[in-house]
């Protein structure tokens, strides 16, 4: 275990380096001079020259990426102060410590995604496994048919409609916004309220179908059958056997889309005027900040590792046969 | 400011959304309203073209004179699609910034507005809007009684020095230059280059502090347009012992009668009211309501529709520099309750096409006076949110500064606002114009670049050109275009006056020495009579000046011809019920930020 840990980790680490390295230089290959956007209406060659050495644009590459890097292990000096490691650097736009900007846009994605998941893991999985379990009444069908018009539905579709119906024309709730579940719980359970809504109601389409399909695939495998032909509960056989063999798939599942949801709800985000991790990668992106695009990038990365040996480690725990060696 | 380039920075994250990806090019403003220009447009025009007028100690005694029916109290809700480019007075350069500094820095002067939207500049911190002597070389300012910052400092002659030389400190670099150009010449910064932090300060030749009370500016010329200058944000008092270089940005100590009480970068930003602020001090500014929340995250198809739907705290909001969504416009005016709620008036832009004039297909003035006779400036305006959005151009000077003519005219498109393609026709003719010549034009990849690529593209090409459509990212299309050796033929740019004096167009933009990468100088004209003609403006007194500015237009337009004029940039915005004082500010072009209250607090 201690082992598979240690090689698991590492090679994350490894990876993680890649991905800053493999940002930073495709970054450079655009054809653009980040001093010159950074430049106001003023921007005459004296200002971009003030501009590129403000921004340590006038040192080489290979030195800046370097510099990078080791500020993440061992944090960095900037002329508005230090910034600690894990220190990413400070954004070409806003002058903000990334990390910074980070962890004061992560409270709200995490609210996002912990109660979203809540939410679509609750209703997803549980619809599933009664539409399985009921397979071929009318609660499957009007279930499986239900599920199947939600799924094909977008965020940026259904919030739009939802906001109109509840805030706009009626003035029922309030507009989505965040406040920190410390300050004001009831204001951040009402704030998110619709963000979770609409996006547990599209997750829970899509896990609904699945763990109705996982299930009945696995109530016809063999040894549920054995297990129903020595008399055992159907209860039982469904919750003891069927629904432990599918669990390996759904938890696959749901480690890629926590890591995803945690990289950032981009549409989810747009839709409701949140602003969280997604926004600030799409912000990074388009406004061509190198240090913000690296600093978030790697900040998604290092989830999309963590819970892949996570999920690694689940599949342990439900089925007995994997070895984590 | 310069919106129409920063705005393309921050908002772009904004187009994401669903909503506002449709857009400009197919929103329509044919509502039940009448052709008639229903907006006060024509009126504020008038006003903004009025010269500005300097204002004694009495103009710029407060307190400033009460809105009628203004109560207290409550919060006003801002609405933004970004964060605000800057809070450190220093780097204040554009619209979402210089509105939130009207709350709380104060400079030297202001400008203060009458009723009818007229500008006199008045003393702020200063007890009146200058004395000059030495024929404009020499400028005196004494400051009021009273002036402290929130800290209960008082604000001294050292203050104002501090201000001006940390502008010279190279972690300043986005804010205006026009002082310290005017001070230290182009090169500035080698005057005093670590600012004042290294206990170095400018030679009282130049910059004078004699007492506590009172700043001298000395200048190599004469220098009529300083008052003005320094009302502009980027001239606001920085305390000298308040200041935290680079992290002023974040957190600024306020002179006026709000103050920062919380700032979440990229979200938003709480301001409550400034209790050192002293009412009698200032005549321009109130403190109606306990204080504002912006909120920099709301993107303009949203703004639109929870003030358009008008519920719950929406009623206490405001779009501090966005406008109306387009795609949602003709909903806003066909709803008389919402577009009683607008406020409509021109931005202080033109739009213009620009030709490269360094391009040997660009040379000939018959073919650039081809292409502009041929350019649709209608169908520009309507793919920019129709009569609301902009209105066709006859000029390069935009209906905002003083001197503004509306029926100069000429290439006859206020005639012909859809232009005149047989008279084009003949003109290249008459240029031995060869058919198939490929034209590269450049455009930003936003729904109103797309859809002006098309309209440019079709009429061109029914000239027999070949127009060969670049798109260039949002982010970087003025940086692409701003480019001395820049691939393009043609582009359209768009630039806004400083304060109202044609000098702070004409020269950036059509002054030959100032040419370089970068510079907003986007046809690259050089004109030996146009330059000559910006060095004799900048020393007049206004009214002389005015004549000269007047004299280079037409220069420019008739006998250069540097780029078509296209539009006039106008905008419209929304706020909630219970928003009091709400009325179009001919200094800022949006929304007054000073009358504001709310009406049930």
């Amino acid at each position: 275990m201690l082992q598979f840990l240690i090689r698991r980790l590492s090679g994350a680490v490894v990876i993680m380096f890649l991905i800053g390295a493999f940002t930073f230089f495709l970054f450079y290959t655009i054809p653009q001079d980040f001093a010159q956007l950074s430049c106001g209406k003023n921007c005459s060659p004296e200002n971009i020259a003030v501009i590129r050495e403000n921004l340590g644009l006038d040192k080489p590459i290979t030195t800046q990426f370097w510099e990078f890097m080791m500020g993440i292990v061992s944090g960095r000096d900037f002329p508005q102060g230090h910034c600690a490691a894990p220190c990413l650097g400070v954004s070409f736009d806003s002058g903000d410590f990334v990390w910074d900007s980070i962890m004061d846009r992560f409270p709200l994605t995490l609210s996002l995604t912990l109660g979203g998941l809540v939410i679509f893991l609750l209703f997803g999985l549980g619809t599933g496994l009664l539409a399985a379990w009921k397979r071929g009444t009318a609660v499957d069908k009007v279930v499986s048919g239900s599920s199947m018009v939600l799924s094909s539905f977008q965020i940026y579709f259904l919030g739009p409609i939802v906001l109109s119906l509840l805030v706009y024309n009626t003035g029922w709730l309030e507009n989505p916004k965040y406040v920190s579940f410390t300050d004001d719980p009831g204001g951040w359970f009402m704030g998110m309220l619709i963000p979770w809504a609409v996006m547990a109601t599209i997750f829970t389409a899509q896990y609904t179908r699945m763990a109705r399909s996982t299930m009945i695939e696995q109530l016809q495998e063999e040894h549920v059958r054995t297990a129903r032909a020595k008399g055992m509960r159907q209860r039982y056989v469904f919750f003891r056997y069927a629904w432990r063999g599918s669990l390996i798939p759904i938890v696959t599942i749901i480690g890629m889309d926590l890591s995803a949801l945690l990289s950032g709800a981009v549409v989810t985000e747009f839709t409701f005027d949140l602003a969280g991790i997604g926004r600030l990668a799409v912000e990074g992106s388009l406004t061509k900040d190198l240090p913000l695009t690296m600093g978030v990038m790697l900040f998604g990365a290092f989830f999309i590792l963590i819970l892949n040996i996570v999920v690694d480690l689940a599949y342990a725990y439900i089925d007995p046969r994997v070895r984590l060696a | 400011m310069k919106p129409i380039r920063t705005r393309t920075v921050r908002a772009i994250a904004v187009a994401i959304t669903a909503g506002s990806l449709a857009l400009t090019g197919c929103s329509s403003d044919s509502g039940k309203d009448s052709g008639k220009d229903n907006s006060k447009s024509k009126d504020d025009a008038a006003a903004q073209s009025t010269p500005v007028a300097y204002g004694d100690a009495q103009a710029s005694n407060g307190p400033a004179e009460a809105v009628a029916g203004a109560k207290t109290g409550g919060t006003i809700n801002v609405y933004q699609q970004s964060d605000l480019t800057h809070m450190d007075p220093g780097q204040i350069y554009v619209s979402d910034a210089g509105q939130f500094a009207n709350l709380v820095h104060r400079g030297l002067t202001n400008f203060q507005e009458d009723d009818k939207g007229n500008l006199t500049v008045v003393g702020d911190v200063a007890t009146d809007s200058g004395k000059s002597s030495e024929g404009g070389k020499t400028w005196t300012y004494t400051l009021k009684d009273g002036i402290k910052d929130e800290d209960g400092n008082v604000i001294t002659s050292a203050d104002v020095r501090h201000t001006i030389e940390r502008q010279y400190a190279k972690f300043i670099f986005d804010g205006p230059t026009y002082v310290q150009n005017w001070l230290s010449g182009a090169e500035y910064r080698k005057a005093l280059p670590d600012g004042p932090y290294k206990g170095k300060h400018l030679p009282d030749s130049v910059l004078e502090t004699p007492d506590a009370k009172t700043v001298v500016f000395h200048f190599k010329t004469a220098q009529p347009d300083l008052p003005q200058a320094l009302a502009m944000a980027g001239y606001a008092i920085v305390p000298e012992k308040q200041d935290t270089k680079e992290k002023y940005d974040k957190a600024p100590a306020s002179l006026g009668p709000y103050k920062v009480s919380e700032y979440k970068a990229g979200k938003s930003v709480t301001l409550v009211k400034n209790t050192e602020w002293d009412p009698k001090t200032d005549s321009v500014r109130h403190q109606y309501v306990d204080g504002y929340n912006f909120s920099n995250t709301i993107d303009q198809a949203s703004q639109t529709k929870r003030l358009l739907a008008d519920q719950g705290e929406a009623k206490n909001a405001i779009q501090f520099t966005d406008s109306v969504d387009p795609a949602q416009l003709s909903t806003v005016i066909g709803n008389a309750a919402a577009k009683k709620r607008t406020i409509q008036g021109y931005q202080p832009y033109v739009w213009q096409l620009s030709y490269n004039l360094d391009s040997a297909k660009m040379k000939d003035k018959k073919v650039r006076d081809a292409i502009t006779y041929a350019i649709p400036n209608q169908s520009m305006v309507q793919a920019d949110g129709g009569r609301y959005g902009g209105e066709v151009a006859g000029g390069l000077m935009a209906p905002t500064l003083p001197g503004f003519d509306p029926k100069y005219d000429p290439f006859g498109k206020l005639k012909k606002p859809n232009g005149d393609p047989a008279k084009a026709k003949a003109l290249l003719k008459e240029a031995g114009f060869k058919q198939g010549t490929k034209l590269s034009y450049a455009y930003s990849n936003t729904p109103r670049g797309q859809a002006q690529m098309l309209i440019i593209k079709d009429a061109l090409n029914k000239l027999g050109f070949d127009v060969q459509a670049k798109e260039i990212d949002r982010a970087t299309f003025y940086e692409q275009v701003g480019k001395l050796k820049n691939p393009y033929d043609l582009y359209m740019t768009g630039w806004g006056q400083d304060w109202p004096s044609p000098g702070t167009v004409i020269t950036p933009v059509y002054d030959g020495t100032q040419v370089a990468d970068g510079s907003p100088n986007y046809s690259h004209i050089d004109d030996k009579q146009v330059n000559a003609l910006i060095q004799k403006a900048v020393t007049q007194e206004p009214e002389e000046a005015a004549k000269t500015w007047e004299q280079a237009h037409h220069r420019i337009v008739e006998e250069i011809n540097p780029g078509a004029p296209v539009y006039y940039s106008k905008q419209i915005q929304l706020y909630g019920s219970n928003i009091g004082g709400a009325r179009y500010s001919t200094e800022s072009s949006y929304i007054d930020i000073n009358d504001l209250y709310l009406k049930k607090p």
